[in-house]
């Protein structure tokens, strides 16, 4: 039991894999110019993390070593074909606004990564905590970031539509820069300054 | 090669095969439900859009082979559409724009509106195209006026953002001239074939 | 012929995989500590993007299409790339294998780079004939490339400066892609 709940911190502390592994940069940075979208990418991540987690581990003792990469793909790239189908029919216009980041989600180091380190060769289990935590970690990661670009780039914060609040003095001058691409470097190199300077996490 | 070699080379291909026709097998069920859904989602954007130009209609028709809609109200034409993809600075800008009904008698051709579809300008420049301010000059503009003011048109381009007004207002001119030569010739030879 | 130089520019550089369609970041910050390391890859890339999105343009358009079930393509694009790093990757051992000891687990990362199926699939978004296609993915890859030859030289001497402890490594990398983002825009006037 301590073990799995281990698996769970592992992946949203210890080995966070955005802000510590620098895993599954791409979508992290492209996709958090709003809440919403963070919000729908991690729920598709998480679907095809613990989904993909747990028939790998599931099938690892037949898996032939030759052959394990590519039968992982193609399991990730089935999974991510069904997330992106359903999103199209049932969220267009979250689907749209991702964009070309969820079929994306199949090469995103995190879930290949977490396939090949641990879930070929862990029970199923503690293959779906590591998972969920792995995919919470991307998710608190990716929705810090998407928070601070959407409150600096546009002065409000918006969920599905409705207005939270709104930054008085930021809302009339918003800093554009924020919401496009150079932004994004910004605001995930100074976050990562400041976790470390803070010490949670290490240098080097 | 002795049998084992060959038990070693072939498990791996078959364990794959077998993997790629489960996923297969997947996917297709996946489609078949979700196929219809798409294809709603997909009409229901388009109603969207057609409505943000045409505020009353009630239906509209595609023609595949020329690439326009027929907008109507009460079983009457109220309009056309097209749909146009401009250059944009920061990637395509997708477009709709919209004819008055009666384009087809008059020797003009006047816009009805645009509307931008999506886009990927600069927020707070580029992205101004999406307001009325920029967008309103095309309602009721003869096509032959659709440029930029400082190229001799009547189109006011944003200020800080001629790349992107420049760009709308160069697909707006195109698809339209383009689009109602060839409607028209076809609806010339409808009516001749109908009497 | 201007329609094929405005895409070779658009995705060499107005709209950089990297710099502002946010693909290829994981190579982009792995291998860009010593210049040659970078080119190589970079090289290694231009080929993979180019010869993928030759393959599957021909299999979306004459086969996913007309059968109507293009939902394959995202596990078929990404097998596509899969096969080609492998092809590459024996090739290269065969022929040259320093290069091959140089180059050493970054070949098998190609597979994974976002930019390459990133590429495949932003080509036929955008409905390109073949010929664009090519256009587009050796624009693609020779813009990674420069980005990543650039990255990496200003990697090396920022090894030797004084950078505050907190932004050492990865957070003044990103400053730097900031930077030269912010610089790649002013190609836009190309256009």
């Amino acid at each position: 039991m301590a073990e799995i709940i281990e698996n769970l911190k592992n992946g949203i502390i210890k080995s966070n894999p955005v802000l510590i592994l620098l895993l599954g940069l791409c979508p992290t940075l492209a996709v958090s110019t709003s809440i919403d979208n963070a919000f729908g990418m991690t729920a598709a991540v998480l679907f095809v993390l613990v989904s993909s987690n747990i028939i790998v581990s599931l099938i690892r003792n037949y898996t032939p070593q030759r052959v394990r990469i590519p039968v992982f793909i193609v399991i990730i790239a089935t999974l991510v074909t069904i997330v992106d189908l359903t999103m199209q029919a049932f969220l267009p216009s979250l689907s749209k606004s991702l964009g070309i980041f969820i079929p994306l989600i199949v090469v995103n180091c995190i879930i290949l990564g977490r396939a090949e380190a641990f879930a070929s060769k862990n029970k199923v289990p503690n293959a779906i905590m590591d998972a969920v935590g792995m995919g919470i970690g991307f998710g608190i990661a990716i929705t810090i970031i998407s928070f601070l670009r959407q409150i600096f780039g546009t002065g409000n914060l918006a969920v599905f539509g409705n207005e939270i609040f709104n930054v008085p003095g930021l809302s009339e001058n918003p800093m554009p820069i924020f919401i496009l691409p150079m932004g994004a470097f910004l605001v995930i190199s100074l976050l990562l300054a400041t976790l470390r300077y803070s010490g949670v996490i290490k240098s080097g | 090669m002795t049998k084992s070699n060959l038990k070693k080379e072939i498990v791996p291909v078959l364990f794959l095969t077998f993997i790629v026709c489960i996923s297969v097998i997947f996917l297709y069920a996946t489609n078949s439900v979700t196929e219809e859904y798409i294809e709603d989602a997909k009409n229901d954007a388009v109603n969207a859009m057609l409505n943000e130009q045409f505020t009353e209609m009630d239906d509209y028709s595609y023609d595949e082979n020329l690439d326009f809609y027929t907008v109507f109200l009460n079983d009457e034409i109220v309009g056309y559409a097209f749909i146009a993809v401009a250059n944009g600075y920061g990637g395509p800008i997708e477009l709709i724009v919209a004819l008055e009904s009666n384009f087809l008698q008059d020797d003009e051709v006047i816009i009805h509106g645009i509307s931008v579809v999506s886009h990927s300008e600069t927020p707070g420049l580029g992205e101004k195209i999406v307001e009325a301010a920029f967008s309103d000059q095309f309602n009721g503009i003869n096509v032959d006026d659709v440029a930029l003011t400082k190229d001799g048109g009547k189109i006011d381009a944003i200020s800080g953002a001629t790349i992107s007004s420049s760009a709308v207002v160069d697909a707006v001119f195109n698809v339209v001239k383009e689009k109602a030569e060839i409607i028209r010739e076809n609806f010339d030879l409808n009516t001749e074939e109908e009497t | 012929m201007d329609n094929l130089f405005a895409i070779f520019i658009s995705m060499a550089l107005i709209n950089n995989l990297v710099l502002s369609k946010f693909l290829g970041l994981c190579p982009f910050f792995g291998v860009s500590k010593k210049l040659s390391n970078a080119v190589s890859m970079g090289l290694a890339v231009i080929v993979v993007m180019t010869a993928a999105s030759i393959v599957s343009w021909i299999i979306y358009f004459q086969i996913l299409i007309p059968f109507g079930i293009d939902y394959m393509s995202t596990v078929v694009f990404i097998l596509v790339i899969a096969s080609l790093v492998q092809i590459l990757e024996l090739s290269i051992k065969r022929t040259n294998a320093s290069l091959y000891n140089a180059l050493g687990i970054y070949l098998p990362l190609i597979t994974t780079n976002c930019a390459v199926l990133g590429i495949t699939f932003i080509n036929v978004r955008s409905d390109y004939n073949f010929i664009e296609t090519i256009v587009s993915a050796l624009g693609a890859g020779v813009g990674f490339t420069l980005v990543l030859a650039i990255m990496s030289g200003i990697r090396e001497r920022l090894d030797l400066a004084d950078v505050p402890e907190s932004f050492r490594g990865i957070p003044v990398a990103f400053l730097v892609a900031m930077m030269l983002g912010i610089c790649f825009i002013a190609f836009s006037g190309m256009v």
